[in-house]
């Protein structure tokens, strides 16, 4: 997915004329905005919730209909991104919390969980890989695996995660080394295969 | 080697976040310390890891149900009061304060109000009662920002509308609101206490007696007065009693005992042993309660309080225990934070 009309990029933010339109609740620029920012609020949620399409779109809808109510009063203290990602998180969080209670995942990591089954002799395919470290990530605590999607999944700086997260850049960084820390424990076999080859 | 750990910096030295001088700092650690060496590998590691997945494209589905619902909202809207617009337009003739405030003052919009016994719909200015004493119901409409459901036996008297501002006052009764907005938009006032919207939904009951209840289904909402202030996320519910305010919030999965203790503490029954049993009974959510009581308990018991919510999650980096006993409200705040991800 590219950059939208010209007006936002993956790597910039919207520009006050889309946002202008979206406020006037011009449709069809309020889409412009979906279209640039869909994939990447949809695949946070989507690795967020273990790969849980159901979630991810409904996660990916609550946020743009909020989005589409509330850009009336976005100012442009912060960047647009930001309070996105801010809308983002708090929507994934709140939809854990119920599924939270019902799956147990605040319970340790599950090391179990990921396979193992590669083999000297069997080496992980991409696919495997993917479906590994996803597994790893739903392991982790919300906040810490909130931080490793913003940061690594869609390169947020530290200081716009630390807005984004409403906390400070010390906190993100001390998250983001508890969610590595953690991640690589987990991922343990894989590294072993990978050393090993 | 003498020199501190660098594992809190290592990510943002994996990163290149780091100030040159820091950065040089830890370079000059790693070389001769294995541990954070290590730590770093295991950065290096998982980063890797995490960059090889892949955006995931939204199905259509995902904008078909934004555009759906989103149309649908003002669908709804039409649909509910055609007939009963048509009513309302009757009824404000007839109805003459309404039609003088309406032609008075066009500044002060008007609330809306589905009477839903009668059928009928009316625009209502501020200062009016909504009243379903005689066991109807009704339905605020808070302009775009959602609605709100006013059960049987409830009297609610409509504030002022402003840009900053929608107001309702609930004199007895329950009243259900769902609201999207940005936080400290919508607010109900009770006897007892002020109930700001945080972006969310909720229940709210006063009784005869004027004391009440939020019960929050969904986002958070904040109970004020006299500057007490209870924060109270969905699952939890929080009490409030006239002249006291709002009162210490739980969940409602949480322990009976721990529920009973709640409220035995709040009203100053054996508050001594409320206490002992909250602290006893707390899991790891409830540290919504334990925050809470940090600051309404006895000087003396506080640190019990503190050493029981740190069992479960320590204070953030930069928070120290001390800050946290004397009540300082940054260094409470940012506690919260963290804890609140357990809510």
């Amino acid at each position: 997915m590219g950059a939208s009309k010209g007006q936002v990029g993956w790597g910039g933010d919207v520009s006050p004329e889309l946002l202008e339109a979206c406020r006037r609740g011009d449709r069809e620029a309020f889409r412009a905005l979906y279209e640039a920012y869909k994939d990447r609020v949809y695949s946070i949620a989507f690795y967020f919730f273990d790969a849980d399409a159901d979630a991810a779109g409904e996660v990916t809808q609550q946020v743009f209909l909020k989005l589409m109510r509330e850009i009336v009063r976005f100012r442009g203290d912060a960047a647009f991104s930001t309070w996105l990602y801010r809308i983002v998180v708090n929507a994934c969080v709140d939809r854990s919390r119920g599924r939270r209670r019902d799956a147990g995942a605040e319970d340790p990591v599950v090391l179990d969980r990921i396979p193992t089954r590669a083999s000297h002799e069997e080496s992980f395919a991409q696919k495997e890989l993917a479906a590994s470290v996803q597994q790893a990530i739903a392991t982790l605590p919300a906040k810490l695996r909130a931080a490793i999607l913003l940061r690594y999944f869609d390169d947020l700086s530290y200081s716009d995660m630390a807005r984004a997260l409403n906390c400070s850049i010390g906190t993100v960084a001390s998250r983001l080394s508890r969610g590595h820390r953690l991640l690589a424990k987990t991922l343990a076999p894989i590294r072993n295969v990978h050393q090993a080859r | 080697m003498f020199t501190r750990h660098v594992d809190r910096s290592l990510s943002r030295y994996h990163d290149g976040d780091l100030p040159t001088a820091q950065r040089q700092r830890v370079e000059a650690h790693l070389t001769s310390c294995g541990r954070c060496r290590a730590a770093l590998e295991e950065i290096e590691f998982s980063a890797k890891l995490v960059r090889q997945l892949t955006a995931v494209s939204a199905p259509p589905s995902v904008w078909n149900g934004i555009d759906a619902a989103s149309a649908g909202s003002h669908r709804d809207v039409g649909r509910r009061f055609p007939l009963r617009w048509a009513a309302a337009c009757a009824v404000v003739l007839v109805i003459v304060s309404s039609a003088y405030w309406w032609t008075r003052d066009s500044r002060v919009g008007p609330w809306e109000v589905a009477q839903t016994r009668d059928g009928i719909s009316r625009r209502m200015t501020s200062g009016e009662w909504v009243d379903t004493v005689d066991g109807s119901e009704a339905r605020i409409i808070v302009g775009a920002l959602g609605t709100v459901a006013v059960a049987p036996g409830t009297r609610v008297r409509l504030g002022e509308i402003t840009q900053s501002e929608y107001r309702l006052a609930l004199a007895q009764g329950t009243i259900s609101a769902e609201i999207v907005a940005p936080p400290r938009l919508f607010i109900v006032d009770t006897p007892a206490s002020t109930v700001v919207d945080l972006g969310c939904a909720y229940t709210v009951t006063v009784g005869e007696d004027g004391a009440g209840q939020l019960r929050m289904t969904s986002g958070w909402a904040a109970l004020e007065f006299k500057g007490r202030e209870s924060l109270v996320p969905a699952g939890a519910i929080c009490r409030t009693r006239p002249g006291a305010g709002p009162g210490t919030p739980f969940f409602e999965d949480a322990p009976a005992a721990l529920k009973q203790a709640v409220d035995d503490f709040d009203e100053g029954t054996r508050r001594e042993q409320a206490l002992a049993v909250i602290i006893r009974e707390a899991r790891a959510r409830d540290t919504l309660t334990l925050w809470h009581l940090l600051s309404r308990v006895d000087k003396s018991d506080r640190a019990r309080v503190y050493d029981r919510i740190a069992a479960f999650e320590p204070p953030p980096a930069g928070v120290s225990r001390s800050q946290l006993l004397t009540l300082d409200a940054d260094a409470l705040r940012k506690w919260r934070e963290e804890l609140a991800w357990k809510w």
